[in-house]
């Protein structure tokens, strides 16, 4: 659940390069984010082994630093015999794929709507808030249940389910910012001078909320990283053999008691992740929302 | 205006009801088809009453209806897996959610209002940057890999809580059987933990900014100014309204709550209906995944609602609009 946000556009004396690079928070979080888009990209080359081979021998080995360790698998290995480094790796191609269709259909969808209830008002803003508060009304997870249910689980649905449980988010920052934006003289006297709404909407109005759809966008990115963890723990996300950090957590459940290494790397990916793209949002949301600022200073 | 409120929440539970009844109609193919791949020994008998008893038979507004009808007498349809009535394992399993949420929200708010308070008075010194970062933290850690660590941690490692299960009600011992309150209540300590550990962090940060908010109006000044002790300043005067925010957020948080004991209950064993939901889902017992959904839907919608009433009672400004 990602709380409200309202901002402003930034100040444009204000690079963003420099409030970055002055911002210890900012920074971690793009290192984190960062390092875990690293590995979605160059999991192929740069793991150790292949993400899915099962090797007997290899069953159960700890990590390095552990007795019985051995270099050539820093972080042990699973149930299977399975590199857990390489498989943590290449999870964080699921996540990143997973994070990224969502977030942009979530984007596209919630932003159109957000812009057209602002805009226009009337039955137009009531339809479209209407279907947001009906959503409301189911819980974020079950909602996914009954994409799950109708579907059966899998990537797709997966990506579906979330999609349409976040175009809300977008939907009502939108909304409310272009309710704002429209009020001002210059939209006034824009439509005087005889330019077409739909102009307007595109070409002034959307500019201006940009900052507060980065901001959202942004911190959903964390909801849906955490959500699709999850939904892989359940075993109700992505299915084997591709393999995911929820997924692998769940797997060394049951070796908790003797093999905690199996789910440690796994939950360390996901934390870095969350926490960096929440630390990042953070920063972002500083950055345009002068009003905050102040209050700090 | 509360009774436009309960009229929009009437519809939008019709709403729900609908999306629930024609769920079944909206899985691609023949549903009783894939149950029927995971049960080799159904008849083509078994399967026609399946369809039947499904509503796949009937138009969408004729099973709507049906549905309605049924939901409205406490007929929610039979689990195609167990035979029995839907109501009665949701009647079973519920009081495990409720209580486990509720103990959830009790350690939530139980530290939540401390840490609130404390961040804001400390303002801008290591301990409020400390609060901001279990924020942070709070936020960004998944229920269930919270749980997962601290059954290492707690079961595992220091041995001190079970793992998972459920040994009936806290609650009801509180009342009836004192004694016997500890070792029930043990089992809910973790999975509660991993459910509040998020409305902890939202909580505090939320109490945080309402605090140094209130603390700049007037009144406190004045009260200051009248030689109010700091103590009651804060816990009379501003503590007051400081919680205003967060009565609104709980209900919400609900949602975020309900979707939480979904996972927190499997990885508990939490007899729960989270874990009904999931089992159903896999198993493709289509009564039950309708009855959990609608069920939580009537639920969260009444919550709101309760706390909307709520809030209405503590903010006499609202109450006068």
């Amino acid at each position: 659940m990602s709380e409200p946000v309202s901002v402003a556009a930034a100040p444009p004396e204000r690079s963003f390069l420099r409030a970055l690079l002055r911002s210890p928070k900012g920074l971690t979080g793009l290192l984190m984010v960062g390092l875990i888009v690293g590995c979605a990209l160059f999991a192929h080359w740069i793991a150790p082994h292949d993400p899915v081979r099962q090797t007997l021998a290899g069953r159960f080995l700890p990590p390095v630093w552990q007795e019985g360790g051995r270099w050539t698998n820093l972080l042990g290995a699973d149930n299977m015999g399975r590199d857990i480094l390489s498989r943590t790796m290449i999870s964080a191609q699921i996540s990143v794929q997973v994070a990224l269709i969502v977030v942009s259909v979530a984007l596209v969808v919630g932003t159109t709507l957000g812009a057209l209830a602002g805009f226009f008002g009337g039955w137009v803003d009531t339809l479209i808030m209407r279907a947001v508060d009906f959503q409301l009304a189911f819980p974020f997870l079950l909602l996914a249940l009954i994409f799950m249910a109708v579907l059966g689980p899998g990537f797709a649905t997966l990506v579906m389910a979330l999609s349409f449980a976040l175009w809300i988010n977008f939907a009502r920052v939108v909304r409310s910012e272009t309710m704002r934006i429209r009020r001002l003289d210059y939209i006034d006297a824009a439509t005087t001078m005889g330019v077409s709404r739909a102009r307007i909407i595109v070409t002034h109005v959307l500019p201006n909320v940009l900052p507060a759809i980065l901001v959202v966008a942004t911190l959903d990115v964390a909801l849906v990283v955490i959500a699709e963890a999850a939904l892989s723990f359940l075993g109700l996300g992505v299915q084997p053999p591709t393999a995911s950090w929820g997924m692998m957590i769940a797997d060394g459940r049951d070796f908790l008691y003797d093999q905690p290494w199996i789910v440690i790397a796994p939950g360390i990916a996901v934390l870095i992740t969350s926490v960096g793209i929440n630390l990042f949002g953070d920063f972002l949301r500083d950055y345009f929302d002068p009003r905050l600022e102040r209050t700090r200073a | 205006m509360l009774a436009s409120r309960l009229f929009y929440a009437a519809l939008i539970l019709v709403g729900v009801t609908f999306v629930v009844a024609s769920l079944v109609k909206l899985v691609p193919g023949d549903p009783v088809d894939v149950i029927a791949a995971g049960n080799p020994g159904m008849s083509l008998a078994d399967m026609e009453l399946l369809r039947e008893r499904m509503g796949l038979t009937r138009s969408v507004p004729e099973q709507f209806a049906a549905y309605l009808g049924g939901a409205l007498q406490g007929d929610l349809g039979t689990s195609i897996r167990q035979g029995v009535p839907v109501t009665q394992l949701i009647g079973e399993r519920l009081p495990a959610t409720a209580e486990l949420a509720f103990w959830a929200i009790v350690i939530a708010l139980a530290l939540a209002v401390p840490i609130g308070i404390l961040t804001a008075l400390k303002r801008d010194t290591w301990v409020d940057y400390a609060g901001t970062s279990f924020a942070v933290l709070g936020v960004s850690t998944p229920g269930f890999l919270l749980a997962v660590m601290l059954i290492l941690w707690f079961s595992i490692d220091l041995r001190w809580l079970p793992a998972s299960g459920y040994r009936g009600s806290a609650l009801g011992a509180l009342f009836g059987d004192p004694l016997a309150f500890w070792s029930k209540f043990r089992y809910f300590i973790l999975p509660a933990i991993s459910l509040a550990f998020v409305l902890v962090a939202m909580n505090a940060r939320l109490i945080r900014s309402a605090m140094l908010e209130v603390v700049e109006q007037d009144y406190i000044a004045f009260a200051t100014a009248k030689g109010v002790p700091r103590a009651v300043i804060i816990l009379r005067h501003a503590l007051r309204n400081a919680l205003l925010p967060v009565v609104t957020m709980v209900g919400l948080q609900m949602g975020g709550l309900l979707s939480g004991t979904v996972v927190i209950e499997t990885v508990f064993a939490w007899p729960g209906i989270g874990r009904l939901a999931v089992d159903a889902i896999h198993i493709r017992d289509y009564p039950v995944i309708q009855a959990v959904v609608l069920v939580s839907a009537v639920l969260f919608i009444t919550i709101n609602l309760v706390v909307d009433g709520l809030y209405r009672l503590i903010d006499p400004r609202v109450r006068d609009e």
